[in-house]
């Protein structure tokens, strides 16, 4: 299975290790990624709001590049997939903004024709790969590991593109800890937000409302947290130190990434999968007892 | 997709989301079981849950719900409604911790209901308006024409009408406000709620309007204090698309009429257009300037795990995003930058 590539900004800076983590559990589950190597950002929530045909433009190319390649496209970030699922829409449903977007990529001989489909390596896991061919490539049955699922926002709101009615009701990241040998912890931060989007120019929001969620998950009997966004993971795991002060409690709450918890019950190794670039220590993270 | 799963909303079907999934769990006859949280009145300062048993009847809503309750078990429940037709707004509740309208949703099995968040509880599963209601005064939310027009009739286009006619169908039902987790940590911020940004986007973002006047209510919105988190989008019941058609349009006004307020947009936007994509650690350092230095314990875990790296912020290798951004982002498109 191939797949046109798109880690998104975050993958590729401050959150490198889910970029490295996912490039080397993708050939275990037999996805072939091609990065798309000149892509820009998606916009964020930034030039999206204050630039909409600037932000179609930049979602519209990276669209554009992977149809000339006939792949779909897979992200690692919510925020990513839902620009890129939004921009997409937009497109096919405005003659006009179609045409002023398609200008703006002529000069490199793009032309965006709207068939390319946008998905992320959760949905790629079920759809794709599927669970009963996954079940047959865990070497390492996660048994016994406690793990919540942080879901964040873009990847289960706006009720419109996913089609819950009551976002809390979606259950994908259990089903698969489970498949995965997890126990999954029910707590009250499921789908709530970590209030990445404002943490650039005043942090105190995320600080605020994540605390709440990591202290619910470790309350409930959380031993990790799995996210499949790496905005999410930002405030999870390096502003943990910030909640702690902020509610005067420990947390040592270890948050993984997606394809991490993955490559782990597929038996790879810690350093394989980065497990060392965390802030908050994964060592505590053996019940499987994952190859150093 | 492979093996037909529709990945994108799995636990749909368990967990009976759904209008048609709801009412099939429930056949005439069947016990409904209530929560409901008391408090003020005789209770004073008091908060308590009583539980109640009633028979369902077909098509029965949380509002027949609380009638039956009301009629049977405790004639001084206070809850509020008024045309029971998903129009006046007053009704709103949370029903398992989610904002519903009492008159417009199908009961559930177990149900426990709850009075709004974020606003003060006069008793029951009654709130006062009176914060919503003082906020949205503030914004003085009417339209100021200095400039002569055509009279009445006006012509108006779609276009020119299209993000404050979303707004315009706003119930005020406070649902929205009692989701938004940034209205819950009170006065963290000044970020003014979903709601009252909904009725302030009726008058701000019709084109009619004086942008002094729009300029002079953004001031006090509070607006990039959004998270952009959905929660108010969820529970509309008019079903507004509160930030992809209220929040970023007012955030895009607010980018040219007051500029200053959208720093952190407009520097992001900057950094996009001359890098192509965005290095977090020259993100936070242009935006807080002086100010970043507050967090400087951060840093220095960050830079010990390697999770930033100032040489590759500073001497990026060129991959094609930076020339692909230019070309496609213009200066026109946004206010001053």
């Amino acid at each position: 299975m191939k797949f046109a590539y798109y880690p998104g900004c975050s993958a590729k800076s401050s959150c490198a290790e889910l970029n490295e983590a996912m490039r080397n559990v993708a050939p275990k589950l037999d996805l072939q990624l091609s990065e798309i190597e000149s892509a820009t950002c998606t916009g964020a929530r930034e030039i999206r709001a204050i630039d909409p045909i600037g932000f179609l433009a930049l979602n519209v190319r990276i669209l554009a590049l992977a149809e000339r390649d006939a792949l779909p496209l897979m992200t690692i970030c919510n925020t990513c997939t839902l620009n890129l699922i939004d921009a997409n829409a937009r497109f096919l449903e405005d003659q006009d903004i179609a045409r002023e977007v398609n200008d703006r990529l002529a000069p490199e001989g793009l032309k965006y024709n709207g068939t390319t489909r946008v998905t992320h390596f959760l949905w790629v896991l079920f759809e794709d790969l599927g669970m009963e061919q996954l079940r047959t490539l865990i070497v390492n049955p996660l048994s016994g590991f406690s793990v919540a699922a942080f879901y964040g926002c873009h990847i289960t709101r706006p009720p419109g593109k996913y089609g819950f009615i009551d976002s809390r009701n979606n259950r994908s990241l259990e089903q698969l800890s489970e498949l995965l040998g997890c126990k999954p912890i029910d707590y009250s931060g499921r789908t709530e937000c970590c209030g990445f989007h404002t943490a650039a120019h005043d942090e105190r929001i995320a600080i605020k409302l994540t605390g709440q969620h990591i202290e619910s998950a470790k309350t409930n009997g959380a031993q990790a947290l799995v996210t499949p966004c790496p905005l999410c993971h930002t405030v999870l795991d390096s502003f943990q130190k910030e909640m702690e002060a902020d509610i005067g409690r420990k947390l040592d709450m270890p948050v993984l990434h997606l394809p991490q918890l993955v490559g782990l019950a597929l038996g790879m190794s810690r350093a394989d999968l980065r497990l060392d670039k965390h802030l908050v220590s994964t060592a505590s993270i053996r019940p499987h007892e994952a190859p150093m | 997709m492979g093996a037909g799963v529709d990945a994108r909303s799995i636990g749909k079907v368990e967990n009976f989301d759904g209008l048609a999934a709801g009412n099939r769990r429930l056949a005439a006859g069947d016990t409904i079981r209530l929560r409901i949280r008391r408090s003020g009145g005789d209770l004073g300062e008091q908060i308590r849950f009583d539980s109640f048993e009633i028979p369902y009847q077909a098509s029965m809503r949380v509002l027949d719900a609380l009638i039956h309750v009301a009629e049977h078990f405790a004639p001084d429940l206070a809850y509020r409604w008024f045309c029971g037709s998903k129009m006046c707004g007053t009704c709103a509740i949370r029903m398992n911790g989610r904002e519903v309208l009492a008159c417009w949703e199908s009961v559930e099995p177990e149900m426990t209901l709850e009075p709004l968040r974020n606003l003060p509880v006069v008793r029951d599963l009654v709130v006062d308006r009176a914060p919503y209601e003082a906020r949205v005064a503030a914004f003085e939310p009417w339209l100021v024409r200095n400039q002569e027009y055509a009279g009445f009739p006006e012509p108006l286009t779609h276009k020119e009408m299209k993000d404050a006619s979303k707004a315009l169908d706003c119930i005020s039902c406070m649902a929205c406000f009692s989701a938004c987790p940034v209205i819950g940590l009170g006065s963290l911020t000044d970020f003014a709620g979903p709601a009252p940004l909904v009725q302030l986007a009726q008058t701000a973002l019709d084109t009619r309007n004086d942008p002094n006047k729009v300029a002079s209510a953004l001031e006090h919105a509070g607006i990039f204090n959004c998270v952009s988190c959905y929660k108010c989008e969820e529970v509309c019941p008019a079903k507004i698309p509160i930030v992809s058609q209220v929040i970023e349009p007012l955030k895009a006004k607010t980018a040219v009429l007051r500029p200053a307020l959208a720093k952190h947009s407009l520097t992001f936007r900057a950094i996009i257009a001359a890098r192509g994509r965005i290095d977090p650690t020259e993100l936070v350092l242009r935006v807080q300037g002086i100010k970043a230095i507050l967090h400087v314990a951060r840093a220095l875990r960050l830079l010990i795990a390697g999770k930033i790296n100032p040489l590759r912020t500073l001497f990026k290798r060129r991959t094609g995003a930076d020339a692909a951004a230019r070309r496609l982002l213009r200066q026109k498109d946004t206010g001053p930058s």
